[in-house]
């Protein structure tokens, strides 16, 4: 089901196409094929809603991302589904077992890796692993975990004296400890470099091959694009779209981004009777052109020479992504 | 999880407080340092001692003794009955006892009398005092008041007592002291490891909070029966402070001691939230226990203060260590403290289950 969006409040504004019901012809999952299964789960910090409501599933071996900005609830929703958080109301069915109320039952079946690395500062490499493996029934061998994750020379190492990608693949490590068939991931590269966050992909990408499924949060939208099969795109607890990452681009009804700067006051609406112009957006000073004729566009852009405050300061065109597909949903951008 | 799985949590929490060294270390120093101070350096047992007086011949020449006794500035003097002060001098309360016999004042006529002094044996230091400050009275009395040097002879009586030297004294006290800071500090790990969200992490695991609880508990108990072995030896080699009652009530007394600490430590923990407020609330939990707990100096409770003392827990662990190691008590002599102890401990394990949180 492409586009569902699952919350009461529909996508405004650039709503993206929606086939009609049935077009796709996709069969109805098998319920053997759903590992994880969101109803209505909701989640309330006094007046602030920080989970509304959202429902989704996640097929077995699916890598599913779940995308948005800080505060959009995405670290609320894992915490109820590995169980740190007691939800307000909804249903979370986890292996087929209701995750809140069989909570140990599924602890014992998930890896989690936290956003910040909890590691004890004190212990080896070695002793880390074998007090995490002492916690579930089902146990890797520790020397697969060393070696799968590069750490057998490391193995006698304190873990305050590891470097910072060492820590990262121990963390992990330690979240696949009892060989889980669900991992979760929350916002693992933020903070990472560049190179460390790729070769951290390729991680996620072995565990996929493994047929284990992987639910990861980020607020990187290259990061969705690169890894997940499916993502939802979570604002303000509500999941405002979901598809695969090309569905959801080939969803917006253009092709192209114009980000331009003017040099004064430019209104609306001359923007949007450019030509092939879909919609406009404003955020911090920066207009957001949506565009299904970039040359058609741009040359319309140019020639909005008479008053003065029209000179074009900067300009950028770019191909849309997931990024532009959050702002036309949400009119902000994904990181502020 | 099982036994294996448990026992693998009890030898991590054991390990990261050895590695913990600046923790173990300095609450360990504490104890070494004040047995050092006041075991060589300050000794309060070269202070002045008291004398009880007993006159049982009521005659001139025994009260111009008595007076001269009483002359001496730096003795507390007191007069009594022959039974009640040697049974003060058993006890530990004295240091000696004079006593003029009947028909003192007979054979001192006819030349030569003798003065029994009962002193206790238990205290070299004071010993020497003792018989010195006696025999300087003695011989100025044979100058002065019979002019003739051998009139009055010293026999001296020693006593086996129980009396205890102040580094006796001290050194269980250490124990105990030693024992409720590393145990409270548990509170502090808590917190910390709530902050580090190393809480969290293991809130995402089938870990119950029960289990993660009781492997913390004995993985410092321990470490803390490490420390008790280390100031108790330092005590025997260094002091020649003696254990004199049984190695299984001390371990039994210590291992209830860990726990009362500690659930209390723990529960502190689960009521803080920030490092630094825990910091403040363990030290002002600690510094009042230490001398209201009489580790160092054997107080006089003030009446209005009894029942906090009483109440608080490392009252009945000094006195339980001290009836061990000074008193070579037994099961008669330890078991309220015990009772008392194990109250802490349930109470605070109890309250710590009550408001654990992962995060």
């Amino acid at each position: 089901m492409p586009f569902a969006a699952e919350t009461p409040r529909p996508a405004t504004q650039v709503a993206p196409r929606t086939p009609p019901a049935g077009e796709t012809g996709e069969p109805v999952l098998p319920r053997a094929d759903v590992v994880l299964a969101i109803e209505a789960l909701t989640k309330r910090y006094g007046s602030l809603v920080a989970v509304d409501g959202i429902s989704f599933e996640v097929r077995r071996g699916e890598t599913f991302g779940i995308l948005g900005p800080n505060g959009a609830g995405k670290t609320t929703t894992l915490e109820m589904i590995e169980g740190l958080r007691k939800p307000d109301a909804g249903r979370i069915t986890l292996l087929s077992l209701d995750a809140v109320r069989r909570r140990r039952a599924v602890q014992d079946r998930i890896g989690v890796q936290l956003q910040s690395q909890a590691l004890w500062p004190e212990l080896t490499v070695e002793e880390t692993l074998k007090t995490f493996r002492a916690l579930f029934k089902k146990r890797v061998s520790l020397e697969t975990l060393l070696e799968r994750f590069t750490l057998t020379e490391k193995r006698r190492s304190l873990v305050r004296d590891l470097s910072g990608g060492q820590k990262q693949r121990l963390s992990v490590a330690t979240a696949l400890v009892n060989d889980p068939e669900v991992v979760f991931l929350d916002e693992p590269t933020t903070g990472l470099d560049p190179q460390a966050r790729r070769s951290f992909w390729d991680l996620i990408h072995d565990m996929s091959g493994e047929g284990k499924t992987v639910i990861v949060t980020t607020h990187y939208m290259e990061e969705a694009e690169a890894l997940c099969e499916r993502v939802a795109i979570m604002d303000r607890g509500r999941i405002m779209a979901m598809d695969s990452p090309r569905e959801l681009v080939r969803g917006l009804d253009f092709d192209n981004t114009v980000e331009c700067t003017f040099a004064g006051a430019v209104e609306r609406e001359r923007l949007l009777a450019l030509p092939a112009v879909r919609d406009v957006k404003k955020e911090n000073g920066a207009h957001f052109l949506f565009t299904n004729d970039v040359s058609a566009t741009l040359a319309g852009l140019m020639g909005l020479t008479d008053g003065g405050g029209e000179r074009v300061q900067s300009l950028q065109v770019r191909t849309a992504t997931l990024e532009d597909v959050f702002i036309s949903l949400t009119g902000r951008r994904l990181r502020d | 999880m099982g036994v294996r799985g448990f026992l693998q949590l009890v030898v991590t929490q054991a390990i990261m407080l050895r590695r913990n060294t600046g923790f173990w270390i300095s609450s360990i120093m504490m104890a070494v340092l004040s047995m050092a101070v006041f075991g060589w350096l300050f000794n309060p047992d070269t202070q002045p001692f008291d004398l009880a007086l007993v006159d049982e011949d009521h005659s001139q020449a025994s009260r111009t003794l008595m007076e001269a006794f009483q002359g001496i500035d730096s003795v507390e003097t007191r007069e009594g009955s022959r039974d009640g002060e040697l049974a003060s001098l058993q006890d530990g309360d004295l240091g000696a006892v004079v006593i003029v016999p009947v028909g003192f004042a007979d054979d001192l006529g006819s030349g030569s009398a003798t003065l029994p002094v009962y002193y206790d044996n238990s205290n070299p230091v004071r010993i020497g005092y003792v018989t010195t400050t006696v025999d300087a009275v003695v011989d100025s009395y044979n100058d002065q008041v019979v002019g003739q040097t051998s009139a009055v002879t010293v026999q001296q009586q020693a006593i086996s007592t129980k009396n205890v030297r102040f580094i006796d004294f001290l050194t269980p006290g250490m124990v105990g002291m030693t024992i409720m800071w590393v145990n409270l500090g548990v509170g502090f790990m808590l917190v910390s490891w709530r902050e580090q969200g190393i809480l969290r992490r293991l809130g995402v695991t089938p870990l119950r909070p029960g289990a993660l609880i009781l492997s913390q508990a004995m993985g410092y108990s321990l470490v803390s029966l490490m420390q008790v072995l280390i100031v108790l030896t330092m005590g025997r080699l260094v002091f020649d402070v003696s254990i004199n009652g049984s190695y299984l009530w001390l371990a039994v007394t210590a291992l209830l001691g860990v726990a009362a600490m500690l659930f209390i430590g723990y529960a502190i923990g689960s009521l803080l939230r920030s490092v630094t407020s825990v910091n403040a609330v363990l030290n002002l939990v600690a510094f009042p226990m230490i001398f209201l707990g009489r580790s160092y100096f054997p107080l006089e409770t003030p009446p209005a203060l009894a029942p906090l003392v009483n109440a608080i827990p490392l009252t009945h662990l000094n006195d339980a260590l001290r009836e061990v190691v000074n008193q070579g008590g037994g099961l008669g002599d330890l078991w309220l403290s015990w009772l008392i102890l194990a109250a802490w401990a349930a109470g605070g394990f109890a309250l710590s289950m009550r408001l654990f949180r992962w995060q």
